[in-house]
């Protein structure tokens, strides 16, 4: 008999490793959606993480704020040289917005690219093996939150929403190697400076902005924005500061090394974001082939 | 109750290593290392040890698949790494007896195997394109130390909420 058993277990195995490449490949394909049981698991999942997570970010607050108790007095000093600066940054502000909302209406253009709408969530959980750079959001469809939504913190852009359930959703960040997670970037006060945001250097943590024109002269801290014209991003979201510039393998372009604004690593509170300008369809633009964002 | 104990411990540290990770220092958590947290499988790894195979191979299929839906949206990685791991230290503590110490270090084994098996399979796929030098210096090691403090901290009271849990199965 043990020449049976053998058979058996090969038998066995085999059909585990078939049934395994199956899943796997059914779970890298392009999906628009998780199935139902995905979704309900990652529910459960979720809201049950967030029951340990809220209260835990409550306690972690709380000595965080006793820390920055610490250094209240220097930071107010310089907070306080700010703040001067700041009330004239406003006035001037809100008299460009006002020259800009005049100069549109002349013009019969309302709408604009940066239009957008906020939705504040709460991260309750994060993908412990760190190849996959997700994290859990508490707000899913019921909130209005639909794939491939730009995803920040206060300070810069740092995902995009990868899937979404009835009550959580994803956020791969821009950190996660991912081919198809490209995100279309300006340079501001610099001509012609489109490019893509094309993968991360995890050992520098810098962003890489790819495909910038090689006449395009780039400066070390310019800033870089989504400029929108990817068709799913509203234009005017803060990428990051140039650390660096290169010329890319053949000559033809340059790739700008960029610091993320946002912290990848300590994410509590984010600010999903939607779109108001409508989207382009982008099956229609590339045959579903990949998504530029 | 008592056939609940194992699998809100289970599910416990399976929340625990999400905050573990969100909640990290930063300081700690920007360098050029990478900690991964890996004490669900080391304490399914106790439960084989010190209680049942099968409990073992059923948790590790169950949380691994939990794992993947949840954390990974791969379905099919940690899938097949929990029970396989399972079964290889089953297979390897047939021939050595089960005390605290030689415990620790093969559920320590089995968690740089996941922690292997986890880059090979990523490797193949192309999600990550580290090569194998650099996954040595940056994760293995770190998560190892990490995963040895959990081990240290965890062996004696999981070793009797174990033994205790297969006592009760017998009678």
């Amino acid at each position: 008999m043990p020449q049976f058993f053998l058979n058996k277990r090969l038998i066995v195995l085999l059909v585990s490793i078939i049934i395994l490449v199956a899943l796997i490949g059914f779970s890298l394909r392009e999906r628009s959606q998780p199935s139902w049981p995905e979704q309900f698991v990652k529910d459960t999942a979720g809201w049950a993480q967030s029951l340990v997570s809220k209260p835990a970010q409550y306690v972690v607050g709380f000595f965080e704020n006793l820390q920055d108790l610490q250094n209240t007095y220097q930071e107010n000093k310089q907070l306080k040289t700010r703040v001067v600066k700041l009330a004239q940054l406003e006035a001037k502000v809100q008299q460009l917005q006002k020259d800009n909302k005049d100069l549109r209406g002349v013009l019969g253009e309302k709408k604009t690219l940066s239009d957008l709408k906020p939705l504040p969530a709460t991260v309750i959980g994060r993908n412990p093996d760190r190849w996959n750079e997700i994290i859990i959001i508490d707000k899913g469809k019921i909130n209005g939150i639909k794939q491939n939504m730009a995803v920040m913190t206060a300070t810069g852009l740092i995902g995009k929403v990868k899937s979404v359930n009835q009550f959580s959703s994803t956020v791969q960040l821009l950190s996660a190697m991912d081919p198809k997670n490209r995100i279309s970037a300006y340079v501001q006060g610099a001509a012609n400076a489109y490019g893509l945001v094309e993968g991360y250097d995890s050992d520098k943590k810098l962003l890489l902005v790819k495909r910038i024109p090689y006449d395009t002269k780039l400066k070390k801290g310019q800033t870089v924005i989504t400029s929108g014209l990817g068709g799913v991003f509203p234009s005017g979201l803060l990428i990051g500061k140039i650390v660096d510039v290169k010329p890319d393998q053949y000559g033809l372009n340059q790739t700008a090394y960029v610091k993320p604004g946002a912290n990848f690593y300590d994410i509590q509170n984010v600010i999903v974001i939607q779109r108001l300008m409508t989207q382009a369809d982008v099956s229609s633009l590339n045959n579903g082939k990949e998504e530029d964002l | 109750m008592r056939k609940l104990i194992l699998p809100l411990l289970f599910f416990f540290l399976f929340v625990l290593e999400s905050l573990f990770i969100q909640f990290l220092p930063a300081g700690l958590y920007d360098s050029k290392k990478i900690l991964v947290p890996h004490f669900l499988i080391a304490s399914i790894l106790f439960l084989t040890i010190f209680g049942s195979e099968k409990n073992g191979i059923i948790y590790g299929l169950i949380f691994g698949l939990l794992f993947d839906v949840v954390n990974v949206e791969i379905i099919g990685i940690y899938l097949l790494l929990y029970p396989l791991v399972v079964y290889v230290v089953a297979k390897i503590m047939k021939i050595l007896q089960a005390n605290i110490f030689i415990a620790s270090i093969v559920s320590l084994l089995g968690v740089s195997l996941v922690e292997i098996g986890a880059f090979e399979m990523y490797t193949i796929i192309h999600i990550t394109s580290m090569d194998f030098m650099t996954f040595l210096k940056m994760r293995l090691v770190p998560t190892l130390l990490l995963n040895a403090g959990f081990i240290i901290i965890a062996v004696y009271p999981l070793k009797r909420l174990f033994e205790k849990y297969a006592s009760l199965r017998m009678e």
